[in-house]
């Protein structure tokens, strides 16, 4: 197959993985605290057989990276006291059964039979003073998080709710479940819990996924992609005509 | 592609979720209806280039790496326990709790429900029940000849019966608690049945601390929003639409491949 060929399958093929990332982010316009992504392209030069002295380069196209959008998600308000939100910069963290923790905006909480405060599969959320669980008195209905995501029930701090400055972003891999594995790349510190946090209570950080842009991104890749089959089209054509005009001779 | 099955994920969660509102609509005038919310969270991820590799024999590493998600799954459904606005009806046997707590019923198979909804009655022998008749723990009977029947906020039931001056003390109404009530498993008619997840139900006297008081002749109305279930049902029903499109976009790509000659 000739260059051409070549060039516009690996466009495709970008295209193809473009085209399950939109699908991802507007599969999950509804889930709090989702970050849209997007692809990253590059084009991969390549040397092509050299026919002649001084023959041009070869520009294939690659898939160098993804692009998370860490941009602040909107606020909505629920009033449900386990529902928090952060405001700005930070992560929770929630502790895997193997110990290691894992990171998340989504700040939809629940309390299990113990009175731990848990994500929603039953992992206890990690405290920022002390790097443990926070346990409430379940007797006590009236829960409050003051400034800094302090927990007061009755006027009595119960712990503080941990948001972790993660200055590598680019290091976060996501999980699932609307969790973030840190790859440890630097000694594996855990990052710094945030001095004064803004959490809020009573509100749910909704995705980030701005559905317009999605579907235009979608109309792009659905058009590229078919342009790029014309173009193959049209260099099949091209060979086909050569072959049988070479022929008649 | 796995756009087709990522989308279509999209689409199973968004009907999901209109089912969901659609439930608290309907129950939007059950008395002591506790609104649910369809929760949803990202599903899998496939590393297509693994971040944190090395990208070069002098120690590079690849920074963000390429990870694809598979679409989203539903993680839980779950009530939003808040307090119903508390209706007057002016019935002597209608009772709401503002507050935590939740009224305990004796069901006739001996074990117990609870429930928020509060339209008691009485039973021909005397017994305070619920609606469908079963009895209201901790079974309270009103003697015959009862003229009238107060419950203070604390719970204490009193009647003035014929030809007495003095209103007679005839029993304490009991409300329990749950460490986590969002846990408890709806049965259907207003009652919840305790579950491993809500943990056990704890026994108190109204208007203490950690217990709702008691309000005679009021009904808890469901906590369901209506404006913002709608709103919800808007926004649910474009996600669905969207990731309909993104079906057909995915599919016209394929037959543009299919195409070629």
């Amino acid at each position: 197959m000739d260059n051409a060929m070549m060039i516009g399958l690996t466009r495709q093929m970008t295209l193809r993985r473009a085209m399950d990332v939109v699908a991802n982010n507007i599969a999950n316009a509804n889930t709090a605290g989702f970050k849209a992504e997007s692809l990253l392209h590059e084009s991969h030069i390549h040397h092509g057989a050299e026919t002649r002295e001084n023959s041009d380069d070869i520009h294939y196209v690659n898939v160098r990276g993804l692009g998370r959008d860490f941009g602040q998600g909107e606020l909505q308000l629920t009033r449900r006291p386990l529902d928090m939100a952060i405001e700005g910069d930070g992560l929770f963290a929630a502790e895997m059964d193997d110990g290691q923790w894992q990171y998340m905006r989504d700040g939809r909480f629940h309390l299990d039979t113990q009175g731990t405060l848990v994500t929603f599969d039953g992992r206890p959320v990690m405290d920022g003073d002390t790097g443990a669980s926070i346990v409430l008195d379940p007797g006590i209905s009236d829960i409050q998080i003051v400034d800094g995501g302090i927990v007061m029930q009755d006027g009595v701090q119960m712990g503080r709710i941990g948001v972790f400055d993660v200055n590598n972003l680019g290091g976060l891999s996501k999980a699932g479940s609307g969790r973030y594995i840190l790859e440890e790349t630097d000694g594996g510190d855990r990052p710094e819990n945030m001095i004064n946090p803004a959490v809020r209570q009573g509100f749910v950080e909704a995705s980030n996924v701005q559905p317009v842009l999605e579907l235009t991104r979608m109309m792009t890749v659905s058009r590229t992609y078919q342009s790029v089959t014309k173009f193959l089209n049209d260099a099949n054509e091209l060979s086909r005509s050569a072959i049988e005009r070479l022929a008649k001779v | 592609m796995r756009s087709l099955t990522t989308a279509a994920t999209g689409m199973q969660a968004q009907q999901l979720n209109v089912e969901v509102i659609s439930n608290n609509l309907a129950n939007m005038n059950t008395t002591g209806f506790k609104r649910q919310r369809a929760e949803f969270q990202d599903l899998l991820y496939q590393n297509i280039q693994q971040m944190g590799v090395d990208s070069s024999d002098a120690g590079t590493i690849v920074p963000t790496g390429v990870q694809v998600g598979l679409g989203v799954e539903t993680s839980s459904i779950y009530r939003i326990t808040d307090q119903g606005a508390l209706e007057n009806t002016g019935n002597r046997l209608d009772m709401a709790i503002s507050g935590a707590g939740y009224f305990r019923i004796q069901m006739p198979d001996g074990s117990d429900a609870y429930t928020r909804a509060g339209n008691f009655a009485v039973s021909p022998d005397g017994q305070i029940v619920t609606m469908d008749g079963y009895t209201v723990a901790p079974g309270i009977a009103v003697p015959q000849g009862a003229r009238d029947i107060a419950i203070n906020q604390q719970g204490q039931v009193q009647v003035l019966v014929d030809g007495a001056t003095a209103p007679q003390t005839i029993g304490q109404m009991e409300v329990v608690t749950f460490f986590n009530q969002a846990g408890l498993d709806a049965m259907g008619d207003n009652l919840y049945r305790e579950s491993a997840a809500s943990g056990t139900a704890t026994a108190g006297t109204p208007g203490s601390p950690g217990y709702g008081v008691i309000r005679q002749g009021f009904l808890e109305s469901s906590n369901v929003n209506s404006v913002s279930e709608i709103t919800a049902l808007i926004s649910a029903q474009r996600a669905y639409e969207m990731n309909a499109r993104v079906i057909s976009a995915a599919d016209e790509m394929m037959q543009a491949s299919a195409n070629l000659r």
